[in-house]
């Protein structure tokens, strides 16, 4: 009986997935919080309890992320880009590009049909092309993070965002706010937004489709929309966005394993 | 301004949201300040990004004019102006007086002043205060993020390991004049070099600006007003033109009303 381990350590929340048989049997997530050491450990412990096992049981840990580095355990460290490509390709074979919605940063991925990354391409270096920038603005607007995608489903007539900046974003928003703008309208604009981000970064490495959502924006089903509607695509959702990640770690856990006894 | 060029009265306020009775009150305060009534004003020129809204102005002129117009008043050698305020950056290249090409960000936050609002902000800090402590610094902390947001968690994470204040505030000013100085480069720099706008007012910017630059900056008494003071010379200009032909100048009614677009 050979169980595996993925271990995501992100910017905002920490995932851990066991498998056995390329197949998840558990789930887990924290947040990250400052001491990634501590949150990795603390995961792992209350992972092994979801599924009754001890440390001993995994056969392979990866490690992934980026807090992955300060993880005191796993046996190998694996870049979450390839972690990501391999975990969704366990879902959905057919895709062939995969857009990972982060809480720092987005990236959009090409990988062929064995799950192996083709291309890539990142945008971690401005907050707007991110979760983030959801975040702000569901901040500033006095609105849950999770209800944010719901809301924006209602609204008529999204605002424009005039800036790409997530800082003068939180600004416009409250402008539209003070002009009477309802809070539906201006997240649906704000998704919007995000979506062009995010279309301007597959410019960069080209869609094919399939194309699959990751991350925690493949939770928001506002994001979803707007994403379709941008590219005019259906994108594919799989269960636990937020473990894609995670999950792609644990079986490349596995596929190390069956390597080095093969 | 006088028909002689000479500045009677100057005021600077906060904007906020609602420009149009705020240029009310700066027209009342200005007025108050010079002692004159309203109807005294030959002609009136409004600039900068609310010029719209001011709805006494008899004519709106672009803050690049104006700006250009100001700063040479002040400076006459100048060729390289840069302005850095709350909400944008811009270079501008004169050449005998007249603005010749420019450069301008306002689409991201970070190389602006909003950045360190932002991050003072985080930090428990004034603004005004954020200069004079940057200046303690003797071993200035790299800071690696460019968006104003990611920044801002990456100044909380050094002080958790515990780097200086002063040198974590001295690495923000660093990190807004070398994105700035990128910038203007593009028009290629040579002396003498304005540098005006909110930022200006930061020794540690001065400071900082000058370094990257590898060169000396000059900066106005009031670096805030040069914008409004080349508007005013731009209406002396337009007034005098106009008395030496003999021709009428259309004027707005001197009147100032509680416009709002809140109803």
């Amino acid at each position: 009986m050979a169980w595996f381990m993925g271990i995501d350590i992100g910017s905002g929340t920490s995932k851990g997935v066991i498998t056995k048989d390329g197949k998840p049997k558990a789930y887990h997530l924290l947040p990250s919080g400052v001491n990634y050491k501590a949150v990795a450990q603390k995961l792992r412990q209350e992972l092994l309890a979801k599924v009754d096992l001890s440390p001993k049981d995994i056969s392979y840990t990866v490690v992934t992320g980026h807090g992955a580095g300060s993880i005191p355990f796993g046996n190998q460290q694996v870049a979450d880009i390839r972690c990501c490509a391999r975990g969704i390709n366990s879902i959905f074979p057919s895709v062939r590009t995969v857009i990972d919605i982060q809480g720092m940063s987005s990236q959009v991925i090409r990988l062929n049909e064995e799950g192996q990354v083709t291309n890539f391409a990142v945008s971690e270096r401005c907050a707007a092309g991110s979760g983030r920038f959801l975040e702000i603005i569901a901040n500033v607007l006095r609105i849950d993070l999770k209800d944010i995608g719901s809301l924006s489903l209602r609204s008529k007539h999204p605002v424009a965002f005039t800036t790409g900046c997530a800082v003068f974003g939180e600004s416009e928003a409250i402008s539209r706010v003070s002009e009477g703008i309802s809070k539906e309208d201006i997240v649906a604009g704000a998704h919007k937004a995000l979506a062009n981000k995010i279309s301007t970064l597959l410019d960069r490495v080209g869609l094919e489709k399939d194309c699959a959502i990751s991350g925690g924006g493949g939770l928001n089903t506002g994001l979803i929309k707007s994403v379709e509607e941008k590219l005019g695509i259906q994108l594919l959702v799989p269960p636990h966005p937020q473990f894609i990640t995670a999950l792609g770690a644990a079986i490349i856990a596995e596929e190390r394993q069956n390597h080095q006894k093969g | 301004m006088d028909g002689g060029g000479r500045i009677h009265a100057r005021v600077v306020s906060h904007t906020g949201a609602e420009h149009r009775r705020l240029a009310n009150k700066v027209m009342e305060e200005v007025l108050e300040q010079a002692n004159l009534p309203f109807d005294e004003i030959s002609y009136i020129i409004a600039t900068g990004y609310g010029r719209m809204n001011v709805p006494f102005a008899d004519r709106q002129i672009t803050e690049l004019s104006c700006h250009t117009k100001g700063v040479v008043s002040l400076y006459p050698n100048v060729r390289i102006a840069i302005d850095i305020g709350g909400q944008d950056a811009k270079g501008l290249k004169i050449s005998d007086g007249k603005l010749i090409d420019f450069v301008m960000n306002d689409k991201c936050a970070a190389g602006t002043g909003r950045f360190l609002e932002v991050i003072a902000s985080a930090l428990g800090l004034k603004v005004e205060d954020l200069g004079s402590i940057s200046l303690k610094s003797t071993n200035k902390v790299n800071i690696s993020s460019t968006c104003t947001v990611f920044a801002q968690q990456e100044v909380i994470s050094r002080l958790s390991e515990g780097a200086p204040l002063e040198d974590i505030v001295a690495g923000l000013h660093d990190a807004i004049a070398s994105r700035v100085v990128k910038m203007v480069k593009r028009l290629k720099v040579e002396p003498d070099v304005v540098f005006t706008g909110g930022v200006a007012k930061n020794v540690g910017m001065v400071k900082t600006m000058k370094d990257n630059l590898g060169c000396e900056v000059s900066v106005p008494e009031d670096p805030l007003l040069t914008g409004a003071i080349g508007a005013a010379i731009l209406g002396k200009e337009i007034t005098l033109k106009a008395m030496a032909k003999g021709e009428f100048i259309p004027r707005k009614e001197r009147r100032l009303e509680e416009v709002t677009f809140f109803k």
